[in-house]
């Protein structure tokens, strides 16, 4: 059992995180606080919960890369709808309006898919362009700092907060808590019901998930309708979290969110992969962002680092292949016949 | 047997001339609707434009030939721009002579042969599947570049880097005549050298190619040098027309673009048109400076482009879906 | 032991006008080992198909348990208690042992969540029924080729199967893993499942059946106990005629030539060892054994695929290392691969493509362009010295039969000139007729001075073949005959002798 979790991929972004985290604490000791684990975790929510819905296309065989487009129609055009209404409530209404919309958009994706037998990525590749430009032609194209009233405090509510030597005072936001409930919620669904586990099946040998007689179609139509309304919650929970909302919102993202599923411990060709693992696949790139900072390599170099880790982790895999390939012909020829 | 047995020469020929049409039917389109639309003055300005990411593509698109992707394109370019153009700042801040052209073009094609030999190493010899290999090198690049400017975009190059965009010999504009003279190698190199049918071999059956005495790692290896030197070459001509260098140039969306270029042409593994490609950025260019002149003054008007190019794809995977029978899942 | 649990009565199945299934009745004993025989297009896999009701025949009943369909649907198949399994054992690589047992019933119980305690019950009560040990949290993925087949097995055994088919099953065993999946198909016996087993081996089938029954050409040949049939019979049935040998056939190489290539004491950790052995001009060699003999092992080193580590290789009287295909091809050795559709052919790509892949260095002008019309003179030349059918060699590859497609593999390799072509199973999957055709050629290539190493476990094909063959064994070779000199009965015992030596 111990000798499957030291295997596991998830504990290898596990053993990184951990041995980053302690080179970072021996530099600069004021790491090791509360306030950097509560800073790590706030800008984690937002990527993790797109990163969830990913991750079942990405089990499922397939990659997406038009849910940063769901994320920025369902909540930008939810707040100019709203504004236009004179609204002043409160947050429920924009999650309500948000993820119906993309709920809409990613089963929009998940019918052409099916229904055109098409590949996931050359349709998303066609809906990500389409939704940008419907949304800045159709909606409008300015970034909006105008909240309603009901929901100015949000950015600042936070569970818990602490006083810091170094920051003052630091708090954590309770939207950590969605990523708690779509986390358990999205591990319940992979690992507890036949609809899950189709979605490891397909993704494993899709051939032999028709023969078997998984719906293949269905299955696919429900990953996009959950990737379309992860993407739509996270679109809002991130415009209320930086208080503005804006028409191209994560339009440049959508690749960070991929290396963070797959710095994970999931496959690009599918099959494999975990929330847990994504989790900390986020968390992995949040620490290397604040790795720069807190051991005073300057921020110009980052992104160069985060290329370098990336490089490193994703040659593990091919590297390890190449081993086993050397290893597997040293099975024994008997001496004797 | 023998009518559907044709049919893969047929598609191929099907998909340019679907093109053409569709090319055909915007510039009608554009042109009775708008009188100064086929004028020479917005043809030379696409002229200027529609070049860059025309190299872009070609450079995507033999990558994506041999059942690959590069999504380090951009950043390669970018990178390309932003040493050349460190260079020529500390080392010929003054100087308009020819010399500083020849830096220039000479240090990014440099740029472009070392990064496409990173993810030609990466993707060739460790085995990396090189939508990873190349979204690392992406950072990489683009991350060695930020790290050198802090970020900042460099300027201030003497005059005569922009030469390169402005000068228009017999009145055709020099990025344009850059963009057809990399289109006829490109279409050489990969339909009349073996360089170019090794890669259709490779990208069709790799194991096969392998077995039939192809080596399959050099061949990869030339891929992306191949891909690194266009992109490189894209580089100098954003430099130029900008007289900028900058890392945030383009970055994703350029990216992205290129690869809704190759999948409008119909670019597959082992199956890829330089003249596709050069039909599929005139329809883009058509309907980016189509739509903003026929749209001019209705507010995000030179957004309208993005969506119809969307709608556009998703028309013609349909048309293919219902021309060629359903595809092989 | 006499209840009857299926009986197929009278049934024919004709695909566009060509009959695959001629007035066929066949029954099957409860608790029964079918050995259903014949060779490629003989009808086997179609009656295969007709009994899990993939196909509908065109006339006849199928009766299982008593009950008589006259078009059966999968459904009803899998509730007769008929489980298939298919030569990709329909595995997900992914995910677990335990899983992929239970799978199946999950799906069809239409219950939507896991019960993952239940799951491992269930299927380590699978794994007991036919007493095998495999961890139950271990990947697919990381199981060898022996368990994934035990796998399908013990699914087939929770899906209550009561009649298990099986396609070619031994293709990729060992013997070791052979003889511990008859066990459990005596096993299967014990408890009253029938087995249809599905093989061209005939000893294997001598070894485990209780009924054969042999086709040829879309009809019934011969169905009767195993105990009074020596493979001659079967052999005798399966092909319609006495395979004899008509030795003027063979031209006999020149002996006092100096070898085309000498291997001395080559050897590969783990693959094989000490292997020696002459090639003369004009020679065909065939290289025997079983699965897991080293056979392939070695024709991939000698091709510098997965080169040798010790032992030396000369060529034409030179040492030479062959460390990569290049190496092995600069050598003018060439390798016609036994996975045609993956190994051998770019499907997509015209035929002229293909054929010209091997010599597209050669055929470029001075400035290095392909010459305008080198290759159609070419590939035209090979589609008609090598009789490819098809109206032009600008189709693709995938529009030809599966022997005209074995040809072309050849004419890929032919047209690069070798002096010395490894043949690995070069008429596994190819029709009676072809494989006569691809035997002929190979006989005028030694002819006209060519070495030919052929690799196979065919036994009438190596007898018709071959000049002299080497009998390969766990990695060592265990024997040089000259075709003279041995029997086809001998050449099988001595291979079959093998399996005596593992029990």
């Amino acid at each position: 059992m111990l000798k499957k979790i030291v295997k596991s991929s998830e504990f290898v972004t596990f053993t990184i995180i951990v041995l980053l985290s302690l080179i970072i604490g021996i530099i600069n000791p004021a790491f090791f606080s509360l306030a950097t684990v509560f800073d790590v975790l706030r800008a984690s929510i937002v990527v993790s919960i797109m990163a969830f819905g990913l991750l079942l296309v990405i089990i499922a065989g397939g990659i997406d890369i038009s849910f940063v487009a769901f994320a920025a129609l369902a909540s930008y055009g939810t707040h100019m709808f709203l504004l236009s209404r004179g609204y002043n409530g409160g947050i429920f209404l924009y999650y309500a309006i948000a993820c119906v919309i993309g709920l809409g958009a990613g089963l929009l994706s998940g019918l052409i898919v099916t229904r055109f037998n098409l590949p996931i990525f050359d349709v998303s590749l066609a809906m990500m362009t389409m939704w940008y430009g419907f949304i800045r032609f159709f909606i409008g194209s300015t970034k909006n700092f105008k909240l309603p009233e009901g929901a100015v405090g949000y950015y600042s509510r936070f569970l818990v907060t602490v006083r810091d030597p170094f920051v003052g005072e630091a708090g954590l936001h309770f939207s950590i808590l969605y990523v708690l409930i779509i986390g358990v919620l999205i591990h319940c669904l992979l690992k507890y019901t036949t609809l899950g586990r189709g979605i490891f099946a397909m993704g494993g040998n899709r051939e032999v998930a028709i023969r078997s007689g998984f719906n293949i179609k269905g299955t696919l139509l429900v990953v996009f309708g959950i990737l379309g309304v992860l993407s739509a919650f996270a679109g809002v929970t991130h415009s209320f979290l930086s208080r503005h909302f804006e028409p191209t919102l994560f339009m440049t993202q959508n690749l960070d969110v991929i290396a963070a599923v797959i710095l994970g411990g999931a496959s690009v060709t599918g099959g494999k992969g975990s929330v847990l693992g994504t989790f900390m696949g986020v968390i992995l790139i949040q620490l290397i962002n604040r790795a720069m900072v807190l051991t005073g390599i300057t921020v110009e170099w980052q992104q160069l680092m985060i290329g370098l880790v990336l490089a490193f982790f994703i040659s593990i895999p091919a590297i390890r292949d190449l081993i086993n390939k050397r290893a597997s012909r040293a099975v024994e020829v008997p001496e004797e016949i | 047997m023998n009518t559907t047995n044709l049919k893969p020469k047929v598609r191929f020929e099907m998909q340019t001339l679907l093109l053409a049409g569709i090319l055909v039917f915007l510039l009608l389109f554009f042109g009775l609707n708008d009188q100064g639309f086929l004028a020479g003055r917005s043809i030379s300005s696409m002229a200027i434009q529609l070049p860059e990411i025309g190299i872009l593509s070609l450079a995507m698109m033999i990558t994506v030939m041999i059942g690959g992707i590069n999504l380090s394109i951009n950043a390669t370019a970018n990178l390309a721009a932003v040493l050349s153009g460190l260079f020529i700042l500390r080392f010929m801040p003054e100087s308009q002579g020819p010399m500083v052209i020849v830096a220039m073009v000479g240090i990014s094609l440099l740029i472009g042969v070392i990064t496409g030999a990173i993810n030609g190493f990466l993707v060739g010899y460790v085995g990396v599947p090189s939508i990873l290999a190349t979204l690392a090198t992406m950072s990489i690049f683009t991350g060695i570049g930020v790290g050198l400017t802090k970020g900042q975009t460099v300027t201030g190059f003497p005059e005569v880097v922009g030469s390169v965009a402005s000068l228009s010999p017999l009145g055709i504009p020099m990025p344009f005549l850059v963009f057809v003279g990399i289109t006829v190698i490109a279409y050489i190199l990969l339909g009349r050298t073996t360089f170019g049918f090794k890669t259709r071999m490779l990208g069709t059956n790799p194991v096969a190619s392998k077995f039939s005495g192809i080596n399959n790692k050099a061949v990869i290896m030339q891929i992306f040098i191949f891909s690194g030197v266009l992109s490189s070459i894209a580089g100098v001509l954003i430099m130029s027309r900008t007289m900028s260098a900058s890392n945030a140039y383009g970055t994703a969306t350029y990216v992205m673009l290129t690869i809704l270029i190759g999948v409008l042409a119909g670019v597959v593994s082992g199956k890829g048109s330089v003249l596709n490609i050069f039909i599929t950025v005139f329809i883009l260019q058509v309907i980016s400076t189509g739509s903003h002149m026929l749209l001019a003054g209705v507010r995000g008007s030179s957004f309208f482009k993005d969506f119809a190019w969307g709608v556009l794809l998703i028309i013609i995977f349909i048309i293919n879906y219902f021309t060629h029978g359903r595809r092989k899942e | 032991m006499t209840n009857e649990i299926l009986r197929v009565e009278n049934v024919s199945k004709a695909f566009a006008g060509v009959k695959a299934l001629d007035q066929v009745s066949l029954t099957l004993q409860e608790g029964e080992i079918l050995c259903l025989v014949g060779e490629n297009g003989s009808g086997k896999s179609t009656m295969i198909k007709i009994i899990s009701g993939v196909y509908h025949p065109d006339q006849g009943d199928i009766i299982i348990n008593g009950h008589s369909y006259k078009q059966l649907t999968p459904i009803e198949s899998m509730r007769e208690g008929v489980q298939v399994i298919y030569q990709d054992f329909s595995l997900f690589p992914n995910l677990s042992v335990a899983e992929n047992l239970v799978i199946n019933e999950q799906l069809s119980s239409g219950r939507r969540l896991v019960n993952w305690k239940e799951t491992y019950k269930t299927a380590e009560r699978g794994l007991e029924e036919i007493h095998v040990s495999i961890p139950l949290d271990a990947m697919v993925s990381e199981l060898s080729t022996a368990d994934r087949q035990l796998i399908a097995v013990t699914k087939a055994i929770l899906a209550e199967a009561r009649i298990i088919i099986m396609d070619e099953p031994t293709t990729a065993l060992t013997q070791k893993e052979i003889q511990s999946l008859f066990e459990v198909i005596n096993n299967l016996k014990a408890k009253g499942i029938s087995t249809i087993f599905v093989s061209h081996k005939l000893n294997e089938v001598t070894e485990i059946a209780d009924r054969t029954v042999i086709f040829r050409n879309g009809r019934k040949v011969m169905d009767q106990d195993a105990k009074n049939l020596d493979i001659k019979t079967m052999e005798f049935y399966m092909t319609g005629h006495e395979l004899d040998l008509d030795n003027s056939q063979l031209a006999q190489p020149d002996q006092q030539a100096a070898p085309l290539l000498e291997v001395e004491k080559l050897g590969l950790r783990g693959k094989f060892k000490d292997v020696s052995f002459q090639l003369r001009p004009g020679e065909v060699l065939g290289i025997t054994g079983l699965l897991g003999s080293g056979r392939t092992e070695l024709a991939l080193a000698l091709f510098g695929e997965t080169p040798a580590d010790s032992g030396t290789i000369r060529v034409e009287g030179r040492e030479v290392t062959i460390r990569s295909i290049q190496d092995a091809m600069r050598n003018r050795i060439g390798y016609v691969p036994e996975d045609r559709i993956l190994e051998g052919l770019f499907l997509q790509q015209t035929i002229s493509d293909n054929i010209i892949v091997r010599i597209i260095d050669q055929m470029v002008n001075k400035i290095h362009l392909i010459r305008a019309g080198a290759s159609k003179k070419v590939s035209d030349e090979w589609i008609g010295r090598l009789e490819v059918k098809t109206p032009s060699g600008e189709l693709p590859a995938k529009s030809l039969s599966g022997g005209n497609q074995q040809r072309l593999v050849l004419a890929k390799w032919l047209a690069s000139d070798p002096r010395i072509l490894i043949l690995n199973s070069p008429t596994v999957g190819v029709d009676v007729g072809s494989k006569a055709s691809i035997h002929e050629l190979i006989r005028n290539l030694a002819s006209q001075g060519m070495g030919i190493l052929l690799i196979s476990d065919d036994i009438p094909e190596l007898m018709q073949t071959c000049n002299r063959l080497i009998l390969m064994r766990r990695g060592r070779t265990f024997g040089v005959f000259d075709r003279e000199d041995i029997t086809e009965e001998q050449l099988n015992q001595e291979m079959v002798a093998d399996r005596v030596f593992s029990i």
